[in-house]
């Protein structure tokens, strides 16, 4: 092999191997579930507010009271969405813009609300959220069998 | 004189084109039995040739340098299901997740490929019925890879995809965080029938590079390999190395095209999807007019939409006739192997006919010869 094809096939491994590596991070998936509920951090307790907008790009997803929990799917680390919080029943609604750097490890990330507004550190206000199989994802199943595959199926 | 000769030319037109000619057929009576109105019709197609036309295409570059119908693009299929099971696990969703499958499939397809290529030079001139069972062997291996190696060996991570067990790949993986993700980008509604204008232009892509590569060096050193492998060999063409290089981009493109047909779709049948691929593309291939050793961009679109549209309006009309729709269901497998079948004896019937033509020129030739002397 001569060194000119040699080094044209390493060139073109390494733009699919950095090309690979940028979806992996422009593609990263997570479901970030948004909390409006109280919470307790170092002896002190911050109180949701009575109801809590979630827009995420100008499209309104939740519709939060105290103790509700919103979701919304976000693909790459940088999420942004608006909060509109009403404190009290009747008042106005107060605008936040939220933009955090979302963790690449985590697959479900919780947000509370109440502690985010009051500036907490961020350990208090990010959690991961650790789903459980339910009770269909573990029962057994069967793997097809050869029969089957007679029928065509969608294609 | 002039009727005899324009009779001779229908005669042969529906000679060389009886197959699509007999689905337009079927279609033509199928359609209006089933009831489907027009615009679902359509819709259906678009969305069928979004899904599908990589896929066939995929076909073209063997076929050229004389290997036939490659029944071996499951490899290729089996390669783009692992990639796009990992890339789940991973959960890169949307565009990106499609494009890093596609990513992953290429070591796999490449590997995959040469295999394939290697042994189908060892069998020259048996090249479909070996690619066949090469599918089936592989088949065999990517179950121990899913089955039992993904979670155990292979690390998987979430409990949708693994099954209970902890080990294993369960019977379907959502793909819903990049469902048509290709298809709704750029996507058009003409008069309700909606155009996945992104997944054409890949398409279109694929097809100029098809005609872009045909005219080059390893092109036409596919084609005289297609032509005559003796003639290229003594032309200084490495006749191996060509045929596994065109096995191996086959195999590459079947990756991608499996990857695309499954955003379409939106899961996996990861013990399924990949197991009769291979049969309805050469099928749709077929259908278009193709041949074991001649075959077209052109081919590949009318047989997805012959094919398709009798997959579509088979069922309803099966239903509508017999009133068990089992019985359209079976029809269409019936008629994707009966179109091989078809397809394979009237190759061997023109090459034996083109064979004995030959034959009696050459005994012409030389009973003139002996008349001169």
């Amino acid at each position: 092999m001569n060194k000119r094809r040699l080094l044209f096939r390493v060139g073109a491994v390494a733009i699919l191997l950095a090309i690979a590596a940028c979806m992996m991070v422009i593609g990263r998936g997570h479901t970030v579930y948004v909390d409006n509920k109280t919470l307790e951090y170092n002896g002190e307790s911050y109180k949701a507010p009575y109801r809590v907008n979630v827009y995420v790009k100008g499209e309104q997803i939740a519709r939060l009271a105290a103790r509700e929990r919103g979701m919304t799917t976000n693909i790459g680390q940088r999420f942004r969405m608006t909060l509109g919080v009403i404190e009290e029943k009747g008042g106005d609604e107060k605008m936040v813009d939220v933009s955090l750097k979302l963790p690449y490890s985590m697959d479900g990330i919780i947000l509370n609300v109440p502690g985010y507004l009051a500036n907490l550190p961020q350990e208090a206000w990010l959690s991961e959220f650790v789903s459980t199989p339910t009770e269909a994802e573990m029962q057994d199943e069967e793997i097809p069998s050869e029969e089957e595959d007679l029928l065509a199926g969608e294609f | 004189m002039k009727n005899k000769i324009t009779a001779g030319k229908i005669l042969s037109f529906v000679r060389d084109n009886s197959v699509p000619l007999m689905f337009v057929l079927i279609c033509a009576v199928c359609i209006p039995i089933s009831g489907f109105s027009w615009g679902y019709l359509i819709n259906e197609i678009v969305t069928r040739m979004g899904r599908n036309i990589f896929l066939i295409l995929a076909l073209l570059i063997p076929i050229m340098s004389g290997m036939g119908l490659n029944f071996g693009m499951t490899l290729g299929a089996m390669a783009g299901e692992i990639a796009l099971i990992l890339v789940s696990d991973w959960q890169i969703w949307g565009i990106p997740g499609v494009v890093l499958a596609m990513i992953i499939s290429i070591p796999i397809s490449v590997l995959l490929g040469a295999f394939c290529g290697k042994i189908l030079n060892m069998a020259k001139g048996r090249e479909m019925i070996t690619s066949y069972i090469i599918s089936f062997f592989m088949n065999g291996i990517y179950q121990l890879i899913v089955l039992y190696m993904m979670g155990s060996i292979i690390p998987i991570k979430h409990f949708s995809i693994k099954l209970p067990r902890g080990y294993g790949i369960r019977n379907t993986v959502s793909l819903l965080n990049m469902r048509q993700c290709l298809d709704n980008l750029l996507a058009v509604r003409v008069s309700g029938v909606k155009i996945p204008v992104l997944t054409f232009l890949i398409i279109g892509v694929l097809c100029l590079f098809i005609v872009w590569f045909r005219k080059t060096k390893l092109g036409q050193d596919m084609r005289a390999v297609g032509q005559d492998m003796n003639v290229a060999r003594d032309a200084g063409i490495n006749v191996e190395r060509t045929r596994i290089i065109s096995i191996v981009m086959s195999t590459v493109l079947a990756g991608f095209g499996m990857v695309i047909y499954l955003q379409n779709m939106g899961n996996i049948a990861t013990y399924s999807s990949h197991s009769q691929i291979g049969m309805f593309c050469i099928a749709a291939l077929l259908v278009g007019g193709a041949s074991v050793d001649k075959a077209s961009i052109g081919n590949v679109f009318l047989g997805v939409i012959l094919f398709h549209t009798m997959f579509i309006v088979a069922p309803k009309a099966g239903a509508e006739i017999t009133g068990d729709s089992m019985i359209g269901e079976y029809f269409r497998v019936f008629v994707s192997y009966a179109v091989i079948t078809v397809a394979l004896i009237m190759y061997e019937t023109k090459k034996r006919k083109h064979k004995s033509q030959n034959a009696q020129q050459l005994q012409l030739a030389q009973e003139e010869a002996d008349k001169h002397e």
